[in-house]
Order: C-alpha cells, then structure tokens, then sequence
C-alpha cells in the first residue's frame, strides 16, 4: 500500500517538475527551465570530502586546508555550470524515420545541433519507457556543428509507433553533478505487419491475361537490356556487366512469356478462418516475395484497390495500406 | 640515427600518441596522485616512501604493459606488511603523523586496486586528502603552487576520464582544468573571507604538539643565547598603531630571571611576600600589533613596560608581578595580539626591603674574587646609582671585548669573567653585572628578550628575529624602582645603537650574511631584496595562514560590520557568493553571437523602421523589404536614405566591389552609418 502511494507521489512530483508535454513538433531547443540538474552519487561524496576537509581544517588550524576546501568547492560550483551548458541550449530536430516491418528495431534519426561556440562532450541519449530496454548512447557534438543521431526502439505491432520519450543526460566535465533533460520529438514511425514465416507459396494466378507483344515475362530468357530504374537486383546480368568492364553500365536481363498474367493479392481471398493479423501478415510476406521474384501484383485490401504493379512506390502504398488496416490512417 | 635514440623516439611516440585512452588516463591518475605524495618524502619515515614509490612504479608498470592487475590475494599481505611497519614507525595507529603515513600508503595502493569507474573518485578524493595533510607540515608559498598544480593535475585525470568519444589531447584537457580552478577562486575568495570561521581544535590531537621551536628559553646559562642569535629565523613582527619609538628603546621584554645557581640563571618562582604591581606610568602606553612566530614556549613579548594585557583566543594570559607576560599553553602556531606599553615609567618605586630580598640571593661558595672586588668598590661609592655607574665604567675602561665565541668559564664563572677571560657576550654581562650588585646588597634580575627589530620599508612591519635575542639586567634603586641597566651597551654600544652585526667584529660573522647590516652598494641590494622577501611573507602569513576567527572579525569591522553574528555572516557569504557565482558564471552561459558591423546597421535600421511604423516581415529579405518600402508613406528625402541604404546593404552582402558606387567603395561603413543617420 505504502509502496503504490509513494509511486504515485513520486509520478505527480515528477509530473509537476518535468512537464511531460505532448510530442513537440519541429526543433526544440533545451531551455533553461527544461534542464535539471543534481548532484551524482560521486557528487554526494565530494560534498562530504569538502565537509570532511573543512572539519580537519578547523582542528588543525590549517589556513590553507580552508583554500583547498574552499577552491575545491569553488570548482565544483563552476563544474555546475559547465556540466548545466554542457547540456542546455541544444537545439534537438526530429529526423526521419524509415518503416520497418513489426519485430524489427525501428530506427529514429535526431538531429542535435550546437549553436555555441564550445564542444559538448559526453551527452548520453535514450528512449525511457517501459519496457524498452535501457541503452544509452553517447555523443560529442563540436562547437557550431551537427551531430545526427540514430536511435533504435524495438517494434511490436503495425501502425503508427510514435519516438518514445527522449531522455538526454551529461555529467561532464568532473563526473560530479548530472544534468538531464526530457524531449519527446514529433516523430512517427510507420510499422509494416510483421511478414508471416514459412507462408504458403504465391498465390496462383487466376485467368490467363492477353498477351501483349513486348509484355515481360517471368520465365522465358529474352536477352538483356540496359538497366532501367526499377529493374531487380535479381535479374542483373552480372556476367555481361562483368564483359562490358568498368564503364559503370548496368545491364539486366529480359524475360518473356511465361506467367504473363496478372498476379492478385487479395484479402477478402484468404480465409475467413484465419486471424486478420494473421492475413494480413501473410500479404505482407506475399508482397515481399513478389517483389524479390520480380513479379508484378496487383493489391486489393477492403476499399483500397492497387492495378498489378511492382517496385518501391507501388509495395510501400501496400504494405503501407496492410499496415493501417481497420486503423487510423 | 642510432639504435637508442630510435628507440626513445618510439618510446616517446608511444607515450604521446600511441598510447591507448584509458592507459593515457591512468598514467595521468598515477602521474598526478606523485605529485600530491611527493613533498610527504621529506618527513615520512624512509621505509614508507620506498614502499609508497614501489607500489607506484608497479602500477605504473602494470599499465604500460597492459598486465593484469593483482589479486586480493597478492594484496592482502603486502596491506599487511605496511600496516607492521606503521606500527614499527609510530608505535600506533592513532594521531596524526601515523595517519598521514596511513593515507599515503592507502593512496599508493588504491591505485593497484582501481576496478571500477566508482574507483576513479575514491583515489580523486584520496588524493585530495593527500594534499591537506600535506599543509600539516608546510603553508609556505611554495607548498601553496605545489598544490595548485596538485588540483589542477586531478581535476585534469578526473576530466580525462569522463570523455566517452572524442578524447582531446591533453594540453586541451589541463586548458580546461585550469579554467575550472581559476574561475574557481573568485569564490574561494568570498568564501575564504566571509565564511564562519570557527576557532579549533575540535578534539585533542595525540601527539600533535609541536616539534622543537627556536625561541627564547625561560632558563639563561653561558652560551644559549649566543646559540639563538645565530638563527635568522624570525621571532615575531610588530605594527606599530602610534609612531615608532627610536631603535636604542626597543627591548621587548621576555623571561625575568631572579634565580641564580652559579652557573644557571632561572626565573624566581617563589618570593617570601607577594610582591605588589604598583607602576606609574609616565608617558601615554605605545600601541601596537605582535605577530608572534611558534617558540613552544610560554612568553609573550611587548616593549617594556606592557600597560595592558594581551589577549588570545582560548589561552589566557597572564601579567607576572616582573611584568613577564605568560600564556597558560605554549605558543605552538603564530599567535597575534594588541598591547600598548608605556616607555617612561616607574615600577614597584615603593616596594618594602622584605619583598626584595630575593632579588638578592646568591648562591653561596662560588665566585670569591668578585666578592673581594665588590667590597672594594663599596667603599669607595657612596650610593647604590654611584655603584651602577662604577660597574658600567669599569666594563667600558678595562679591555673586555664583545664576542659571540667567548672562552670557557670555569666554577667560578663571574670571577673567571671578570678578571681572567674579559670576553663574552650579552648574556655573560648582564649575568655578572647581576651577580655583581646583589654582592653590593642592590636588588637585581636578568631580564632576556630581543632587543631592536629591522623595519621593514616595503610594509612597514618591525621584523625581530632570533639574533636579535638579548639579555640585560635590572636593578632597584630606591625612589626609582626598577630601573633597566644594560652593561653591553659600555662594551659595545653599536650592539643597542644599530645592530648585533655592526657590534660584532667581522671576523666573528663571517657566512652569517643574513646578519650583515647595510654596508656597500650590494649589501644594500641584498637588504632590498630580502625586504621584499619578507615583506611577500609577512602579507602571506598575515593574510592567508593567519586568519583567524578573531582577524576575521577584525577584518569585518573594518569593513564597517560590528560584531557580525552567524545569522548575518551566513547572509553575507551567501549574499556574496550568489553575486560572485553570477558574475563568474553568465559569460559562461550567455551566448555571445559576433555580429559583425554592416549587420549590427542594418538591424538598428530594421528597428528604427519598425518604431517609425515600418516593421519588416519577418520572412521578408532586404530586397523585399525595400520595394515595399518604395511605396511606403515616409518623407521623400528620408525614404530615398532608406532605400539607398538598403541597396547598399544588399551589395554588401551579396554583391561584390565593382558593383558599389566609388563614394562606397573607399568607406562603405561610413557610407551606411550616414545613411542611417539620415533615416532619423
């Protein structure tokens, strides 16, 4: 009982003191008020070697064990300071955030900027949260300079995974006193389902589509063709780029024929049966096949309808639509 | 380039650069914690500061060549045997020097059990131990630069370790170190000034009385004196309040001695009737300041005659009935005190025959000769003043010299003096002159103390050393009192007039340079030189190693704040401190962007604009601005100025030369500053 009430004492004081704001858009810079600042366990015992000096000092009428005493207390006022601009004033600008699938560690980039004329060494930063595991990094950024920062916090479930709340912290330069502060950056990241392991084979292609003359196929060698953007990496012909020496020319190889219908990925065709989360990580891992075999796909999922497509654009609007499903966009 | 200059080269390669961090940093640690151990080699038995240098160079050597560390196991005994050998040394493990062994050897041996990061503040903190203990032995100037550069060489170990990336080499690392310590001082300063000092000890301290001091003994035989003023050592320094008496009137009264053994003078310590304390005093007491060096013993000294009674904290003085002044402890630190004395006076003039009848015992069956003597001239003298005289006249005629390596004395010293040997020194004169008039029934006494002082012209202060002890005599004559004889001034009489130096002939000071009066143009340089020195010292002691709750005081009341009590001295140093800490800290912290001149005009231009009711857009760039403005409602002339002003800005900073006018190519600051001006 005694424990939940101070828990939460300790949670409003902590509420009241650090102001736990929402997620804070654009580039936040580390006021004054945002910066916290207290003795470390090293700290604590300086404090009790300078009471300890100034103790012997009295009993053995040292003037000078009063200088070391005072000068030492001097310095650790003056470590105060430092250790406070070591970590106040920083300017803290959200990066990017590329998708992963769920299970991944996403990765959250920052940006710290230093717009003072004096390096900050030594600033530790981390995702604070339950259950994210404690890991600090440690940066220096250079005076008037940019130091970017990739921060990673492990992915459950699809959707929306917003930065977890930041926690920066110094104690440079003596060791002796902490400053810390708290930023939650506006800063979102998009998690794919998680792709289903050992799936079943692509699904079959239902009717035979017309053939179009030039149409790419999947099975037929046709020959090669200069790259063109888009092109998988699988079908680079790695022998003739070799041939064709160093000029830098990519050359990839031509199918046709074969399966030139149209492979669907739909949703309302798996079963009922099974989970939607369930369905929903098997397109995913679908979407990821079809795109390692090169295979163009056509994505239906509820309301949103993709034509046959492949590459970059066309699976991340999937696998982006898999991810949101039945969510808030 | 031979084979060992190629290998010094590596080595030196290695230690500057190819050094791993943390072997770097534990070196700077192991370098650091040397310099803070290093001046307890001069008083720490030899056996500790073998094993304490041992222990050091096997750390050093363990990170050099990245070995392991030792086990506990290994440890353990070697902790044990240190442990043996300060019980060895010291017969305990108690009091101070035992402890201060204790720490060093701790310190040393941390260092070969330094694991974790929590381990690093543990030798810090050692060290800073270290450094105190090191003032129990030494506050000189020197000893305080020492262990500055002890600080700064800890904090810059103690910074080097908490780099977690970039590690800057190390001149940057003490840069910051320094910069830590002497931002520092301006507080230290405040604190050292104004915060509550407390007097100690708080408890008693085995075995931390003083070691031997030089001083002026309470005893007087043949020979101790002489010792002393070989000593230029200093005995005590004087600020003189009202104006400095004439040099042949200071005799700073010590040890008044009535016993007398036939070899060895000692104070009277029991008088058959209490003796009384009249004096008048006949000229207005002569304030002054004693800053008194350690001597271990008891006395204090003022001018003859002390009008009032010093006072020092925690250890009551006492004004003896011979106006000896007594302190209940020995004074073992420096010690300050007021006293006043008044020059001119009478002292026990109406003092009954019984009482001073001590002052005229002899022991009997010693010095026969003189006896036979004494009666001779107590028949030829009609009073006891004439009898004084006669003494005095007959050490002044007869050939008795002044020297400070006179012959041995036998049994019979006073007669050997008087009439075989005829050489001696202060102490042998006012001996025998003592022994002399309670022949002739006229009370008498040795009074020793010092004599003179050299004032010191860079500070003013009265500087008497040790060679500047003295001894002389006093006797009573009826009517006056007593009344102070000195029978070296018949012998030599430079001695009182000038200097212990300028009454010794050459021969017996020579290699006592620090004796050497003013003589010749170097001497003079000399003197100067070492004016200086003390006077560097004196502010020293005054300033830093004396101050004192009761100096604390005194200097608050200067500063016009009357008997501050705690309440009000912590205000103050908090009040002073809170203003230092933000004078010193808010350059550290304010952010001071260089903004260079054209920028600095062109922002007032954007403000004057902006309080004549043209703001610009904060999203608006000069040239924006500028055709807006081109419609703006100013006065023609006025607006012409302001967008003139702003095309020049415009090429200022984005143009180049050949695109300004010739009049703003030669002085385009002066150019925009008009412009502005006309802006107004």
């Amino acid at each position: 009982m005694r424990v939940i009430q101070t828990e939460s004492l300790r949670g409003v004081t902590a509420r009241w003191l650090f102001r736990p704001h929402g997620a804070e858009g654009g580039e936040v810079v580390l006021g004054q008020r945002r910066v916290f600042i207290l003795p470390t366990r090293a700290g604590m015992g300086f404090a009790a070697l300078l009471m300890l000096l100034f103790i012997g000092s009295i009993n053995y009428n040292l003037s000078m064990g009063y200088v070391l005493t005072f000068v030492l207390a001097g310095c650790a006022l003056i470590a105060m300071h430092l250790t406070f601009r070591n970590l106040a004033y920083l300017h803290l600008a959200p990066g990017r955030a590329n998708p992963v699938h769920a299970g991944e560690e996403a990765q959250f980039e920052l940006h710290l900027s230093n717009r003072r004329r004096y390096s900050r060494y030594a600033v530790w930063l981390g995702f604070m949260g339950d259950g994210l595991p404690a890991r600090e990094q440690a940066f220096d950024i250079p005076a008037q300079g940019v130091c970017p920062v990739l921060l990673q916090a492990p992915t459950s479930r699809r959707g929306w995974l917003a930065a977890p709340r930041i926690r920066l912290h110094t104690s440079f330069p003596l060791g002796l006193l902490r400053a810390w502060s708290y930023w939650q950056p506006e800063l979102k990241v998009l998690v794919y389902p998680h792709p289903e392991e050992h799936a079943p084979p692509l699904p079959a292609t239902d009717a035979p589509q017309s053939e179009d003359h030039g149409a790419g196929g999947q099975d037929d060698f046709a020959g090669v063709r200069a790259y063109q953007a888009g092109d998988s990496m699988k079908r680079l012909a790695w022998r003739q780029i070799a041939r064709l020496g160093n000029d830098g020319a990519l050359v990839s190889k031509h199918f046709e024929g074969g399966a030139a219908s149209e492979l669907r990925l739909d949703f309302s065709m798996l079963p009922e049966a099974m989970d939607v989360e369930a369905r929903l990580s098997r397109m995913t891992r679908w979407i990821i096949e079809a795109e390692a075999r090169g295979l163009p796909y056509a994505f239906r999922l509820a309301d949103v309808s993709y034509p046959a497509g492949i590459g970059g654009a066309h699976r991340e609007a999937c696998l982006r639509a898999l991810a949101l499903y039945g969510k808030q966009p | 380039m031979n084979s060992s200059t190629l290998r010094s080269a590596t080595l030196r390669e290695q230690l500057t650069r190819g050094l791993p961090r943390d072997k770097s940093d534990t070196l700077l640690l192991i370098g650091a914690c040397v310099l803070v151990m290093m001046p307890h080699a001069w008083h720490l038995p030899a056996w500790a500061t073998l094993a304490a240098s041992a222990l050091l160079l096997w750390r050093g050597w363990i990170t050099f060549h990245g070995k392991r560390m030792p086990t506990r196991w290994l440890l353990l005994p070697v902790v044990a045997l240190l442990m043996l050998g300060v019980y060895n040394s010291y017969r305990t493990f108690l009091g101070r020097e035992a402890g201060v062994c204790m720490l060093v050897l701790l310190l040393a041996l941390k260092l070969l059990e330094m694991r974790a990061r929590r381990d690093l503040f543990v030798v810090t903190f050692l060290s800073f131990f270290v450094l105190l203990t090191n003032f129990f032995y030494s506050q000189t100037i020197a000893t305080a630069l020492l262990a500055a550069a002890g600080v700064i060489a800890i904090l810059t170990a103690q910074i080097s370790f908490q780099y977690t990336g970039i590690h800057p080499p190390l001149r940057e690392r003490v840069g910051m170190a320094l910069r830590i310590f002497l931002l520092g001082v301006p507080l230290t300063l405040v604190l050292f000034l104004f915060f509550p000092r407390i007097q100690g000890p708080l408890w008693g301290m085995p075995g931390d009385a003083a070691g031997s001091r030089t001083g002026l003994s309470d005893s007087m035989e043949p020979g101790n004196i002489s010792e002393l003023v070989l000593s230029p050592e200093i005995a005590f320094r004087v600020r003189f309040i009202d104006a400095a008496p004439p040099t042949s009137a200071l005799y700073w009264r010590g040890p008044v001695l009535g016993n007398y053994d036939g070899r060895r003078w000692t104070p009277l310590t029991r008088t058959t009737v209490p003796p009384s304390r009249q004096v008048v005093r006949l000229s207005r007491p002569l304030r002054y300041q004693v800053t008194q060096e350690p001597s271990g013993q008891h006395s204090l000294f003022a001018l003859d005659l002390a009008a009032t009674v010093p006072r020092l904290e925690h250890n009551p003085v006492r004004l003896q009935p011979d106006f000896q002044m007594i302190a209940r402890q020995a004074i073992n630190e420096r010690v300050r005190y007021d006293v006043a004395s008044s020059l001119d006076y009478k002292l026990q003039a109406d003092e009954p025959a019984l009482a001073l009848r001590d002052w005229t015992d002899l022991p009997a069956g010693f010095n026969p000769r003189t006896y036979e003597y004494a009666s001779r001239l107590r028949a030829q003298a009609t009073s006891d003043l004439e009898l004084v005289n006669a003494v005095l006249q007959m050490f002044r005629t007869q050939n008795f010299s002044y020297t400070l390596r006179p012959p041995r004395l036998g049994r019979h010293a006073v007669d050997d003096f008087l009439f075989s040997t005829r050489a001696g020194f202060c102490e042998h004169y006012a001996g025998a002159f003592v022994v002399l008039m309670r022949i002739l029934d006229i009370p008498a006494r040795v009074v020793t103390g010092y004599q003179g002082g050299e004032l010191n012209k860079i500070d003013g202060y009265l500087t008497v050393r040790q060679s500047d002890a003295h001894a002389w005599a006093e006797v009573w004559l009826a009517g006056r009192g007593w009344v102070r004889v000195d029978p070296t001034t018949a012998v030599a009489p430079d001695r009182v007039e000038r200097n212990l130096a300028s009454a010794l002939p050459r021969s017996a000071i020579s290699g006592l340079l620090a004796l050497e009066g003013a003589d010749g143009p170097w001497l003079a340089i000399l003197q100067k030189l070492r004016d200086n020195r003390d006077a560097i010292n004196n502010a020293w002691n005054q300033w830093v190693l004396d101050y004192t709750p009761a100096r604390q005081r005194g200097f608050l009341q200067s500063l016009g704040i009357d008997d501050p009590d705690w309440g009000t001295l912590t205000m103050l140093v908090l009040t002073l401190g809170a203003a230092v800490t933000v004078l010193v800290g808010l350059p550290l912290l304010r952010n001071r962007q260089k903004v260079d001149q054209v920028e600095a005009l062109y922002r007032s231009l954007c403000s004057e604009l902006a309080r004549q009711g043209l703001p610009r857009a904060p999203h608006e760039g000069p040239l924006a601005y500028r055709v807006r403005l081109r419609e703006a409602p100013l006065p023609p002339a006025r607006r012409a100025a302001v967008l003139d002003f702003l095309e020049l800005y415009e090429v200022l900073r984005y143009g180049t030369s050949d695109m300004l006018s010739d009049k703003a190519v030669a002085a385009p600051l002066s150019q925009l500053k008009s412009l502005l001006a006309q802006c107004r």
